[in-house]
């Protein structure tokens, strides 16, 4: 099924990425907000609708509405989860925005993923219950142990290598030179990445998502008010999920991720295929994730996603630019968030020294391992 | 029992909360034996464990595994992440698929003194490991000796 009325985003905002904000993440999520409405040209009062994702590391969005002077929010929902969400909070508050919940709603994700809490690395003394409690007496809590362990099967099933997630970080990091937001800026070789220190083995430093404090908001209009609006809407073409509860250690083939049922289910969806996509925004929290998802979404065969990414296939002139912002691994960690103001700011032709040429589709992913989603977003609207 | 829970960190390492579906599991642990909950209808393995089989509905109990797998695959951990196991980097942890059922699998540490001398789908066994300022046992895995390996 395609999303029928047409739904749009209008405005996108954002704060700067630091590794030390100084600042709540209600006065961020509120920067951000403030931002995509300005953008937008619209007011708080335009607002009937706001939804974030969080792990109890943020704000819930009935305050940050009343910080930004909305008395109630008419539909609002504060999901618990990771990057899996992304998708599936743009692709719910869109479906507000169709039913006539809200006119328009804000999506935001405000962290201090730096110097707060920081997702790869457990706190003090704890106690873990649920699945995990199997896991807690070893310490196999933190993220990026999953997606190393996911990767070093895909090593000994595949025979990728170091050098192949090493052409990952490095394509990405290629891309963030041109982007003034990056937080990471420094030309990395494959020599700098095979140098970086281990980690949690196979990963490398390089491997790893860079932690920042900031927060990114974009704005989900009916089609009526992205007309209206100030900007150039960049429309939602169509969007699915893959959520499994099998959880880390029992998800059949670890060489594959959620990408492998959503990427077919999005396809079939809209009637367009990976070849339509001018750029991806691939959710990267480790390099790996950017392996698997580049070939769950149908951008290469398994196996040979490190020669995908050695011979320019995922950049500039290749065949599709994979995460011209640099991504999480070098732009910074607000979640996947900022993939999506990535997306609106190429589909806008708006990208300065890194637009994508011609972009008229994009992919952004987001989540990894057996949960995740993601959209398409277009310049013209969908028929 | 140990009176020195914490590490250089200043703290105990994470602890498992037993829970009603669980508590078998860790029951068995302090007398060194590994089970895993089973189907009574259907015959199917469950871990993480489940009071109703998700296969068929029928009620689960515990019972003993062989502690045999292969060692599905596995990281070494360098970055002290995890207060309570700061000393103990570089370790390794291994996803095990135990003989049992395709597709059961544990995490657990694997013991050895050359985690880069670990292979994925090696042979391994379960054996345990006490879990400071706990009555129970973590399974951890040894890999097989003998030529299967």
């Amino acid at each position: 099924m395609t999303l029928r009325a047409p739904v749009a985003i209008s405005g996108i905002g954002r704060t700067a990425y630091t590794r030390k904000s100084g600042r709540t993440t209600l006065a961020q999520a509120v920067e951000a907000c403030r931002g995509a409405l300005d953008d937008a040209g619209f007011s708080p009062d335009d607002v009937g609708g706001m939804i974030t994702f969080q792990v109890q590391d943020s704000v819930r969005p009935m305050t940050v509405a009343h910080a930004l002077g909305i008395d109630d929010l008419s539909w609002s929902a504060d999901l618990n989860g990771g990057g899996n969400l992304v998708a599936t909070c743009v692709s719910s508050a869109a479906a507000a925005v169709r039913d006539g919940l809200c006119e328009a709603a804000l999506v935001y994700r405000s962290l201090n993923g730096r110097s707060g809490k920081r997702l790869g690395m457990a706190a003090e003394g704890i106690e873990v219950d649920g699945d995990f409690q199997f896991d807690a007496p070893h310490g196999y809590i933190v993220p990026p142990m999953w997606f190393a362990m996911w990767a070093r099967r895909h090593q000994a099933v595949y025979g990728s290598t170091s050098e192949d997630l090493g052409a990952i970080a490095i394509n990405q990091r290629a891309h963030a030179l041109r982007n003034p937001h990056a937080i990471a800026r420094e030309p990395l070789t494959l020599d700098d990445y095979l140098a970086g220190r281990w980690v949690f083995e196979p990963f490398r430093v390089y491997d790893c998502t860079y932690e920042v404090d900031g927060a990114v908001a974009i704005l989900v209009t009916s089609e009526q008010m992205a007309r209206s609006a100030r900007t150039d809407p960049v429309w939602l073409a169509g969007a699915a999920d893959g959520h499994s509860g099998v959880g880390w250690n029992n998800w059949e083939d670890l060489t594959r991720m959620y990408g492998s049922v959503a990427g077919p289910r999005l396809w079939k969806r809209t009637g367009l295929s990976p070849a339509d996509m001018d750029f991806a925004c691939l959710y990267d929290c480790f390099t790996y994730t950017v392996m698997a998802s580049t070939a769950d979404f149908g951008f290469c065969e398994k196996g040979e996603e490190g020669d995908f990414f050695r011979e320019g296939r995922g950049t500039y002139g290749g065949d599709v630019v994979i995460n011209p912002h640099g991504g999480l691994l070098s732009e910074g960690y607000i979640h996947g968030l900022n993939h999506h103001y990535e997306a609106v700011q190429q589909l806008r032709h708006a990208a300065g020294e890194r637009q994508v040429s011609d972009a008229e589709l994009g992919l952004v992913s987001s989540g990894g391992g057996p949960a995740g989603g993601a959209v398409i977003y277009s310049r013209e609207e969908p028929r | 029992m140990s009176a020195t829970e914490a590490d250089s960190s200043g703290f105990a390492p994470p602890r498992p909360i037993p829970d009603p579906d669980s508590q078998g599991f860790w029951e068995a642990s302090a007398r060194g034996e590994l089970v895993i909950r089973r189907c009574q209808e259907c015959g199917y393995w469950h871990q993480p464990p489940r009071e109703h089989c998700r296969r068929c509905g029928g009620p689960t109990a515990f019972e003993p595994v062989s502690g045999h797998g292969l060692l599905h695959s596995f990281i070494v951990v360098h970055q002290r992440a995890i207060p309570g196991l700061h000393d103990q980097v570089p370790y390794a942890i291994g996803l095990v698929e135990l003989a049992e059922q395709p597709g059961l699998r544990i995490t657990g540490r694997v013991l050895t003194d050359d985690p880069s001398s670990l292979e994925v789908d090696s042979p391994v066994t379960a054996t345990f490991a006490p879990i400071p300022g706990t009555e129970w046992q973590a399974p951890c895995f040894e890999v097989a000796s003998g030529d299967a390996g």
